[in-house]
């Protein structure tokens, strides 16, 4: 389902930025308004309009299933860790880092992965009764 | 402490999506399976009975997670139950098939929803955990390759979603009202007002719906039939136990009056005799057991309705272990066919004392687990609710009778040890844990099983069990449309009422 000439070079326009922008969401959670959640769904959504509007095939080759499949897990599994790591420090998921915010900062940047990388693993599930690229 | 046994099991689940994904061995895979199951009971005991907050928060900001006298026995009776489906599920499961791999990843996840669920002091934390426990299950019944398998998934997941958003729905009414989510301080803030009274009956119609009683119960024996048998064990023995324990949440936390706990006693006794009044029309053995889960669940709301929580979380203990192994058992025995009278436990006597002791567990006979919980909760009620135990007792002999009259006239196939081990083992943990409970030979029960039987040929010379209701059909959506009326019937029923 390829679209025509303006989809593709505005989504390629903008797909950039929307992952800058989710990156910004992801950092700055703790700070301002944001969050892991909403920045993953960004960082989903950037891959989720380039299929699209380019086609899934095309798409698959840059950002293979497995991948999406790979970054969840293992943002699943960083999650729990940190939840461990703060065993260390006295409580599962007690503040340990000085830095601002503390852990919500990692916390935030793993989340985001989780959401992006799941989201998009569910789309390419979807997708594939829809194979009529 | 107490997170970490569900950070263990959640960590093995996402681990093994990881590890399935690189294309590991299957032995590790079945060793991280393994550890993630079996691992969270010795974590449990070694942190023993207490409460605290996630992260080391004050409480009105925090989680509060704890194991106290109430949760425990859920707590054991999953994690028992679960062990022996782990190791049931190793064998059951083709795991060569690239797409059955996932089947463990989603098995620990169903067993960190339950224990998640089961530690929570925190209805919003509860909520999220019974819906990890829930989604996983909707998948794991979709698994199944039987004819309506996936219309059956379908149905469960429509209702218990829409359960879920009313009781997420009466969480929010609770929190505005009172500004609390952690149960201890919701009970020490709530005070009687009209917003908490339909609070109280949307959160108890959704968990009542999701525990599978009565007259919401459509979506349970379609659910619990069609599944993979070791998920049917998970579903019946420990799935519906969550929602149990959300009602001990609830109900001491909420300004509840008689009239509700009247209403629910009532709902209770009727689930126990409808529960086995449909059981004995049943024909096919997997959907006879699924009634009786209805029933079952009968007696844990007639344990919580009369405010006597330990009894009730002691029977649903108790349900645990003997539904659970007999879900193996009779699963195993039927892969084939599950029509009652072509299959049986002739010759094969580890099949046979393990299901006749599961059947009298199940029943309430003395040595063996359920007769504990049955008599804890017959102790605290008043006289004429008193009758349900007993009179459910007999009922639930003359089913079981009928059981095990078809399967003692079927041949036995041979079965691999590791199908028969698991069922033996939740056999022998019936026992040895109702005797551990300090019970013994109660010479009552010789009449209750004598009462059964009289009762069981009796039916039989009148040709009940010849008559079968149709299993239904028909539209799904048609289906999902009428239970949902019911489900709103019944939360009118529940809000009304208590403003009497």
């Amino acid at each position: 389902m390829k679209m025509s000439v303006v989809v593709r070079t505005t989504t390629k326009m903008v797909s950039p930025f929307l992952v800058t922008y989710a990156a910004y969401l992801m950092l700055y959670g703790h700070l301002s308004p944001g969050g892991g959640f909403q920045g993953g769904v960004i960082l989903a959504v950037a891959v989720i309009l380039l299929i699209t509007s380019h086609g899934y095939r095309k798409v698959r080759r840059r950002f293979h299933f497995n991948w999406a499949s790979l970054i969840e897990s293992s943002a699943g599994a960083m999650l729990v860790l940190l939840g461990l790591a703060g065993l260390a420090f006295g409580a599962f998921y007690s503040n340990f880092l000085p830095t601002e915010g503390g852990i919500i900062l990692p916390f935030n940047v793993i989340v985001g992965l989780e959401v992006g990388a799941g989201f998009t693993f569910v789309f390419y599930i979807l997708l594939r009764w829809v194979e009529s690229d | 402490m107490i997170p970490i046994p569900v950070a263990i099991a959640l960590l093995c689940a996402f681990l093994l999506v990881l590890l399935d994904t690189l294309r590991v061995r299957e032995a590790v895979l079945k060793g991280v399976f393994l550890i993630g199951a079996l691992l969270p009971a010795p974590v449990f005991l070694f942190v023993g009975v207490g409460s605290e907050v996630v992260g080391g928060w004050p409480r009105e900001a925090g989680i509060e997670v704890a194991v106290t006298r109430l949760n425990m026995p859920f707590l054991v009776g999953e994690i028992v139950l679960f062990a022996f489906v782990a190791f049931y599920s190793l064998a059951y499961f083709n795991l060569k098939d690239g797409k059955t791999r996932k089947v463990l990843a989603l098995l620990l996840l169903l067993h960190a929803g339950l224990m998640g669920a089961f530690v929570a002091r925190d209805l919003f934390n509860f909520y999220i955990y019974m819906e990890i426990a829930s989604v996983s299950a909707f998948s794991l019944v979709a698994f199944s390759d039987e004819k309506g398998a996936k219309r059956a998934a379908f149905k469960y997941l429509m209702l218990s979603l829409l359960a879920s958003y009313l009781f997420v729905f009466a969480v929010g009414l609770v929190y505005m009202e009172t500004g609390y989510l952690n149960v201890g301080l919701i009970t020490e803030n709530a005070r009687d007002s009209r917003e908490l009274q339909v609070a109280l009956g949307v959160a108890l119609s959704a968990l009542v719906l999701k525990a599978g009683i009565f007259p919401l119960h459509g979506w349970l024996p379609d659910a619990h039939s069609k599944a993979p048998t070791p998920v049917s064990a998970l579903l019946s023995g420990a799935v519906v136990k969550a929602p149990a324990y959300g009602m001990i949440l609830l109900l001491p936390a909420l300004p509840a009056g008689e009239p509700l706990r009247l209403a629910l006693l009532a709902v209770a006794v009727v689930s126990i005799f409808f529960g086995i009044a449909m059981a004995l029309l049943q024909k096919d053995a997997k959907r006879l057991l699924a009634y009786h889960t209805v029933s079952q669940m009968g007696y844990v709301l007639l344990g919580i309705a009369s405010l006597n929580f330990l009894g009730a979380a002691y029977y649903a203990m108790a349900h645990s272990i003997f539904k659970g192994g007999l879900f193996l058992g009779i699963g195993s025995m039927g892969r084939k066919s599950r029509e009652l009278g072509t299959f049986g436990y002739r010759g094969d006597a580890v099949m046979m004392a393990s299901v006749i002791a599961l059947s009298l567990a199940i029943g309430g006979v003395s040595p063996l687990i359920g007769a504990y919980g049955k008599g804890l909760i017959y102790s605290n009620l008043s006289w004429p609710w008193k009758l349900a135990v007993p009179l459910g007792s007999v009922g639930t002999l003359v089913s079981f009778t009928k059981l095990n009259s078809y399967l003692a006239m079927g041949r036995g196939v041979k079965l691999p040890a590791s199908w028969k081990l698991p069922v033996l083992g939740l056999a022998l943990t019936a026992l040895a844990g109702g005797l551990y409970l300090g019970l013994g030979l109660n010479p009552k029960d010789l009449l209750y099983l004598s009462a059964a039987f009289l009762i069981f040929q009796l039916l039989k010379r009148a040709g009940v069990f010849e008559k079968s209701p149709s299993p239904g059909g028909g539209e799904v959506g048609e289906e999902v449309n009428r239970l949902t009326a019911v489900m709103v019937a019944f939360i009118l029923l529940l809000t009304l009422i208590q403003g009497v």
